[in-house]
């Protein structure tokens, strides 16, 4: 499992390793690491909003709902210190992981 | 026939309180300020500076942008003063005329004013890691093991801003003294934190703890224990050993530091963080005394005694180790992941103390060494203010043969202008500048300094410029 340190916003936001994306995403319903990529089709989860009046976000794509509180308990072990933060990622079969930019909508931009 | 109960109520002190309080804690004699820039082996003695203190508010977090702003180094030194008040301190040359000031520390009235003032003050000088540091997801013992052996991967080799410092300094046995005094209330009552934590009931784990003391008290051989063996690092470059002499030198960050530890430490509810900063301190501290240990002989030359770090070098090796292996992990196992989060908490809020603490440093050494050229601003800065350029707030002072001010700091930058008389102007251990009429200096924000007078009577201004780069064009 790699321990990855990242940038909480701007440049270096994202780990990108083995096919997979990781942002750290800040909302009004608390901070968490986000996978990126939808399940659904790859969509970018790192702009979806929130489906008014719920803690569900939606992908921009086609509109999948997903349950912040269920990522925040349940998502990636991670800690923020300051602007950056340490993630224990799953294994990604060994692959080496680079850091990279990606943008974030305003709902996962909350500070 | 039944009594209904009254709810229960958290206990919690109004601002106006708290104020009231704090106040009537830090006039207590031990705690105003000294004629004299150290503290004569009297463990009692801090200043406190009560003075300022209905001036401050503590009712609030302090946020991490003013964390070394005058509240907090003020706040850090009561704290200090209240946890020690927990252990046992006696002067080395016996008690004789201290007995009035032993009794005093220990008093009652004071051991219960500190206890009451202490959950708000903590939550001031602390609180702003609520912030700071933030655990999310899933955490399992294996990814807390692979987390935190990480620290291993971690290249801990470089030398720190402060070391980095005291390498470039104008005077780096100053410099490097100046660095052992921030040392020194860690050190002197050395895993005093620690022991904190030794007594109650819960387990293995607590003999696993027990054993790290073991060593740090040097199995019980009085020149052997740690502290000792730092004490010998003083004296070797003639510093003074007795408990708090310095107290005046010290930066907030060093004290923090300290406090942190007693904090976790005095709040049981917080063990699972302290054993997070534990594994973190302990696993450092390797490369650090190697590091240390260099640094001190390269400026001392040999005769500095070293033994303190080539010792640590050698015993926080296993204290790392066990502390992950044979607390944190059968800990976890024992109790479940809902400790995590505060492990993980610890690891990460001892770091951030440590950077702020870091970068304190080595600014104070950069400001003591610009002593010379501090003195040479006040012309230009003055210049700006005396030509109506810039109109900060002012305050006119008149002051006596061989006044005192203890040192503090202030929020922003300040000039210092002399009217007529002399002052000597303190910027940190063994570093003054000379102040006649007409002459000034400027004081940078944070910046931890205080002064005497040295004529009859000594008129100055102290001109509040705020950033005093925008007073030069
Ligand atoms: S890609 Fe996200 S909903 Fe289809
Ligand atoms: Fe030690
Ligand atoms: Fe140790
Ligand atoms: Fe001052």
């Amino acid at each position: 499992m790699p321990v990855v340190t990242f940038a909480v916003e701007g440049r270096d936001n994202c780990v990108a390793i083995g096919g997979s994306a990781y942002v750290y995403a800040r909302t009004e319903h608390g901070s968490f690491v986000l996978s990126a990529n939808c399940p659904h089709r790859g969509g970018p989860l790192n702009l979806a909003e929130f489906e008014p009046g719920r803690s569900r976000l939606v992908c921009p794509w086609h509109d999948r709902a997903a349950s912040v509180t269920k990522a925040i308990k349940a998502g990636v072990p991670a800690v923020r210190h300051g602007d950056r933060v340490t993630a224990v990622l799953p294994d990604h079969d060994g692959a080496g992981y680079t850091l990279e930019h990606r943008p974030m909508s305003g709902a996962l931009a909350r500070c | 026939m039944s009594h209904a109960l009254p709810p229960h109520k958290p206990f919690e002190l109004t601002p106006e309180r708290l104020k009231e309080y704090v106040v009537q804690y830090a006039t207590n004699p031990i705690y105003l300020d000294n004629e004299e820039w150290e503290n004569d082996d009297n463990p009692y003695r801090r200043q406190l500076r009560p003075q300022v203190l209905p001036y401050l508010d503590f009712s609030r977090v302090l946020p991490r942008s003013e964390i070394l702003h005058y509240e907090g180094l003020a706040a850090q030194r009561i704290l200090a003063a209240i946890y020690e008040s927990d252990l046992m301190f006696l002067p080395k040359a016996g008690l004789k005329d201290k007995w009035d000031d032993f009794k005093q520390y220990y008093s009652p009235s004071n051991r219960a004013l500190g206890e009451i003032i202490r959950p708000s003050l903590e939550k001031f000088a602390f609180g702003f890691l609520d912030q700071e540091v933030e655990v999310s997801g899933k955490w399992t013992k294996a990814e807390l093991e692979t987390y935190l052996r990480a620290l291993e991967d971690r290249d801990l080799t470089q030398p720190t801003l402060s070391e980095i410092a005291i390498e470039k300094s104008t005077d780096p046995v100053r410099a490097a003294k100046t660095w052992l005094i921030q040392f020194a209330p860690d050190f002197l009552s050395e895993a005093s934190p620690m022991l904190r934590n030794v007594l109650g009931y819960y387990g293995p784990a607590q003999s696993e703890w027990f054993k790290i003391i073991i060593d740090e008290y040097g199995y019980g051989v009085h020149k052997t224990k740690h502290s000792h063996l730092f004490e010998r690092t003083l004296e070797s470059v003639g510093l003074r050993s007795d408990v708090h002499h310095y107290w005046q030198y010290y930066l907030n960050s060093s004290l923090m530091v300290n406090n942190y530890f007693h904090y976790l430490g005095k709040n049981h509810e917080l063990f699972f963080r302290y054993i997070g900063a534990l594994y973190y301190t302990e696993t450092a501290l390797v490369d650090f005394c190697r590091r240390a240990a260099e640094l001190l002989t390269k400026v001392f030359g040999p005769d500095v005694d070293v033994e303190y770090f080539t010792e640590h070098i050698g015993i926080d090796v296993h204290h790392g180790r066990m502390a992950l292996e044979k607390l944190i992990l059968p800990l976890v196992e024992e109790h479940g992941e809902v400790i995590i989060p505060e492990i993980v908490r610890g690891f990460e809020e001892f770091q951030i103390i440590s950077d702020i603490a870091d970068r304190d440093f080595a600014d104070q050494i950069a400001w003591m060494d610009s002593g010379p050229a501090n003195k040479e601003l006040h012309a230009p800065v003055w210049e700006a203010i005396s030509s109506g350029r810039v109109t900060p707030p002012v305050a006119n002072i008149v002051e006596p043969y061989r006044e005192l001010s203890n040192t503090h700091c202030h929020d922003g930058d300040e000039l210092c202008h002399i009217v007529s008389g002399t002052m000597k102007f303190v910027a940190g251990f063994e570093s003054h500048q000379i102040l006649e009429a007409g002459e000034g200096t400027v004081i940078n924000r944070n910046r931890l300094h205080g002064a005497i007078i040295e004529s009859e009577e000594c008129v100055y201004e102290i001109h509040s410029v705020g950033d005093y780069r925008a007073c030069l064009s």
